[in-house]
């Protein structure tokens, strides 16, 4: 979901004509994911991964929202596991400025499926560049021992690539949980699925 | 309007001219249609080198864009536009080519080669079919008079290229690439092409000889300056929802009557050229009839924007020409999505509001369903539901819909 | 759901240097002999910076730059030998029953890989899961078809991008944010000079296999690195970029230990 990194490459000036790139350093923009238990977003939820992923640091993030968390496998254009925990209702899944002209809607704590469906969708179409969004499916789902549901989806965004999503989550007293997988239709998402399936049923919340 | 700046980014321009022009005393005179001769025949092709080297670079661009996955294909609509460029394209309409790119801006852009990309949400927000054929005839006039390849000569005057030497018969033909996102870069920044940014007086040269397009063809000619009274309102309606100014540049239009004095040269123009005792049309029941199955798609792209104070105007800009379940329905989508106090309510009842007409589309039913289950209005719940599944059986949240059925 | 905004440190860099390199697969070997190989059509695009800091599309800029690249790609691939075809057009390969539309996807999915290589492998945003694995993205089956159908070993893929003061002003560096407000964003959209990638895609598995990174400085008033609106600059960034393949890693041990 946070795709959208404007970056320069200016920062590899910064050492001149010295050695670019390089494994051992880095700013930190990503830390690892072992594939073993660990909580995310605010500390409320508890997932288990089946393998390595890529944490997005929070430290040169400017619209960190606590009970949000990203991670990725190949890099945000390609496959992104975002987590929402905890998120009480008339809160934002990002930030923004009250003055823009196109926002992104607040949860409710009173949201059923298709409003939280409505509010993902408007998200892509208002941050995540999508041109195109096709819904192509909402049922119900267990998720963490509650009523939860599953959201599919198709979207074709700027750069003119076609991506697929998958959300599973719930509203548990009256905060919401949510795991969503979004990737490049072409061969990435259907390579990330498996984790985000294994995940979502691995998932408890922490009391 | 230029190749590249959109409405907006115009109406800045505009506002930034006039400010100067106020500033010096020098006003720019309002050009007569009748003044207005195209530069260009039928099977128009370039003689000048450097006017060559720009066609064969456009050729690339314009096949890139007829590549791009962006593009709404569907052929009634673009047999639809093809026609409407026939009809205002003056001597040149067999040549011009239109493309309709699936964008949420309201933005028209013309090429020097003469093929020309409408955004969709260009499409939401004509009321008629003269409004739109308004919008080609202007963009067309740009292309029938040269302004690119004028424009562009000065600018080359102007500034330092580096490339002018290689312009010219010698860019090789077979040169290719990629353009990808290139054309929703156009909607963001609005360029493509910057040494075509056109002036106030080739603006006002494309708004009088559009005029005279459109009325030759038989069109309302007042219909143009209307588009942009309409423009203007929306942007005043969106920005005064967010309880700010216009945008930056915009700040100029209300203290500099720029934009209101096109639109007064707009409707001096189409008076101008009304010949008394012809009929003039809009034909906006033609109109309606073609975009009709986009309509609801359009509507979609913008509602979900969440910019409450330009889809509300929209809304209500369609609405005078009448009610109809389709825009009450997004009536109430924007408030549900807008969410201030009270909005949930408002959006439950101007569902119910729409669930009346014949036309309501199918998520109008479940929207309703919704809200009355919210409010514990089971029995009535259940029959919206009900009567969404059976309209739409195949819905993508068929599913869901069930379980809520058991549970009321 | 958030942005990741990574500065730029050292915004008014003054080395004017230039850096290239290279990443591989570690068991990648270099093609040679009779490998059949399709270069698909670069994706170049220039633009003139802005006071702003835009960058703005330029297509006359452009549609040389590209024509000189193809002219400096044909040569050199003239001078290794193998069976070479430049793709043009998109339907170029409509004979060997792969329509545009096929080439399209493919071209689409490789900007978003590329553009990823690019930021994880040389921005510095380095994804931890790929630590000492060389170059670990693939383009998936997609590619795998293409090869099939057309019998070629490898795909290379060129990205080049640059940008120019418009009226001689000195570019200021910026951040990459023009072109990000609403969708999509790649590397050095909105930087100033000069940023190249070139890619090398095995069609019998579809991974990217070899990956390599050009970099030129600042677009400072005066020093012209390599402009590729004109054929000697295109030659050069051609000539950067390709000419000099190194091996994969476990490769490089191999020959190493057999004293080569």
């Amino acid at each position: 979901m946070s795709r959208f990194i404007p970056l320069a490459l200016t920062a590899i000036l910064v050492t001149a004509c010295s050695s670019v790139g390089g494994e051992g350093f880095g700013y930190g923009g990503y830390t690892l994911v072992r594939a073993q238990q660990r909580s995310v977003g605010d500390g409320s939820m508890i997932v288990t991964p089946p393998r390595e992923w890529n944490r997005q640091s929070s430290v040169w993030a400017i619209d960190d929202i606590r009970q949000v968390e990203d991670w990725t496998l190949n890099g945000p254009y390609l496959d992104s596991m975002s987590f929402v925990t905890g998120l009480k209702g008339g809160r934002y899944i990002i930030r923004q400025s009250k003055r823009t002209a196109q926002q992104v809607p607040k949860f409710r704590s009173d949201m059923t499926a298709p409003e939280i469906a409505a509010m993902l969708e408007s998200f892509y179409r208002v941050k995540a560049g999508a041109i195109d969004f096709k819904t192509t499916g909402l049922s119900p789902r267990q998720f963490m021992g509650y009523p939860g549901f599953q959201f599919d989806f198709d979207h074709l965004d700027t750069d003119e690539v076609w991506r697929r999503g998958r959300a599973v989550g719930a509203v548990i007293d009256t905060r919401l949980y949510l795991v969503l997988l979004d990737g490049a239709r072409a061969h990435y998402y259907a390579a990330a699925l498996p984790d985000l399936e294994a995940v979502v049923n691995s998932a408890r919340l922490k009391r | 309007m230029s190749v590249l700046v959109s409405r907006r980014g115009l109406l800045a321009g505009g506002g930034a001219i006039a400010a100067a022009a106020l500033g010096t005393g020098i006003a720019v005179a309002r050009i007569l249609p009748g003044a207005m001769q195209p530069l260009i025949g039928p099977g128009y092709k370039p003689t000048d080198r450097d006017e060559i080297g720009l066609w064969q670079q456009m050729e690339r661009v314009e096949e890139e864009i007829a590549g791009s996955n962006l593009l709404i294909k569907d052929p009634g609509l673009n047999d639809y536009l093809r026609d409407l460029i026939g009809n205002v394209g003056g001597p040149a309409a067999k040549d011009m080519r239109i493309y309709l790119a699936r964008i949420p801006e309201f933005n028209a852009v013309m090429f020097p080669t003469g093929f020309a990309v409408v955004f969709s949400g260009l499409l939401l927000r004509m009321r008629n079919e003269a409004q739109l054929a308004g919008v080609i005839a202007h963009e067309s006039a740009h292309f029938l008079r040269k302004h690119q390849i004028r424009q562009w000569r000065d600018v080359r005057r102007k500034t330092d290229l580096l490339a002018i030497a290689a312009m010219g018969a010698g860019v090789a033909g077979g040169a290719a690439g990629v353009y990808t996102g290139d054309l929703a870069r156009l909607a963001q920044l609005g360029t493509i092409l910057t040494m075509l940014r056109y002036n106030r007086s080739l603006e006002a040269e494309a708004d009088a000889m559009g005029v005279r397009l459109l009325a030759d063809a038989g069109y309302a000619p007042m219909e143009m300056s209307r588009t942009w009274e309409q423009l203007i309102g929306e942007l005043d309606a969106s920005a005064k929802y967010r309880r700010k100014k216009r945008d930056r540049g915009y700040s100029l239009f209300s203290t500099h009557p720029a934009p209101e004095a096109r639109m007064a040269d707009l409707k001096l123009s189409a008076s101008e050229v009304t010949i008394a005792g012809r009929s003039y049309e809009d034909h906006r029941a033609r109109y309606l009839r073609a975009i009709g199955a986009i309509r609801p798609t359009l509507l979609d792209d913008q509602v979900k924007l969440n910019d409450p104070g330009a889809s509300q105007y929209i809304i209500d800009t369609l609405a005078q020409d009448g009610w109809n379940g389709l825009l009450r329905f997004y009536e109430a989508e924007v408030w549900r999505l807008r969410n201030r106090a009270g909005d949930d309510a408002r959006a439950a009842q101007g569902y119910a509001v729409a669930v009346q007409y014949a036309d309501a589309p199918a998520d109008a039913w479940r929207w309703h369903g919704i809200m009355l289950q919210k409010a514990g209005r089971r029995a009535e719940a259940k029959y919206a539901f009900a009567h969404y599944l059976s309209v739409a059986p195949d819905a993508p949240d068929a599913p869901f819909i069930r379980q809520q059925l058991q549970f009321l | 759901m958030r942005r990741l905004i990574i500065a730029a440190t050292c915004a008014a860099a003054l080395s004017a240097c230039v850096q290239t390199k290279q990443y591989a697969d570690v068991q990648f070997a270099p093609p040679e002999g009779e490998y059949k190989l399709l270069v698909m059509r670069p994706d170049v695009s220039v633009g003139s910076v802005t006071t702003g800091g835009l960058v703005e599309p330029r297509a006359d800029w452009t549609e040389q730059s590209r024509a000189n690249l193809l002219a400096a790609l044909k040569a050199q691939q003239a001078s290794r030998g193998g069976n070479v075809l430049i793709l043009e057009k998109r339907d170029g390969l409509a004979t060997m029953g792969v329509n545009s539309d096929t080439v399209a996807e493919l071209e689409r999915l490789h900007y978003a890989v590329g553009a990823s290589i690019a930021l994880h492998r040389y921005s510095g945003a380095y994804l931890p899961t790929k630590r000492r694995k060389g170059l670990d993205w693939t383009l998936g089956q997609q590619a795998v078809d293409l090869g099939r159908r057309t019998g070629y070993d490898y795909a290379l893929f060129l990205h080049a991008e640059d940008s120019f003061a418009s009226t001689g002003r000195v570019a200021l560096q910026v951040l990459g944010a023009a072109g990000c407000i609403v969708g999509f964003c790649a590397p050095n959209i909105g930087g100033g000079g000069q940023f190249a990638y070139a890619s090398l895609v095995d069609l019998r598995t579809g991974e990217v296999v070899w990956f390599n990174v050009l970099q030129a400085g600042t677009q400072i008033a005066g020093i012209s690195m390599g402009d590729i609106r004109k054929p000697e600059g295109a030659a050069q960034m051609v000539d950067r970029l390709l000419n000099r393949m190194k091996p994969g890693r476990e490769v490089q041990r191999a020959m190493k230990a057999s004293g080569q």
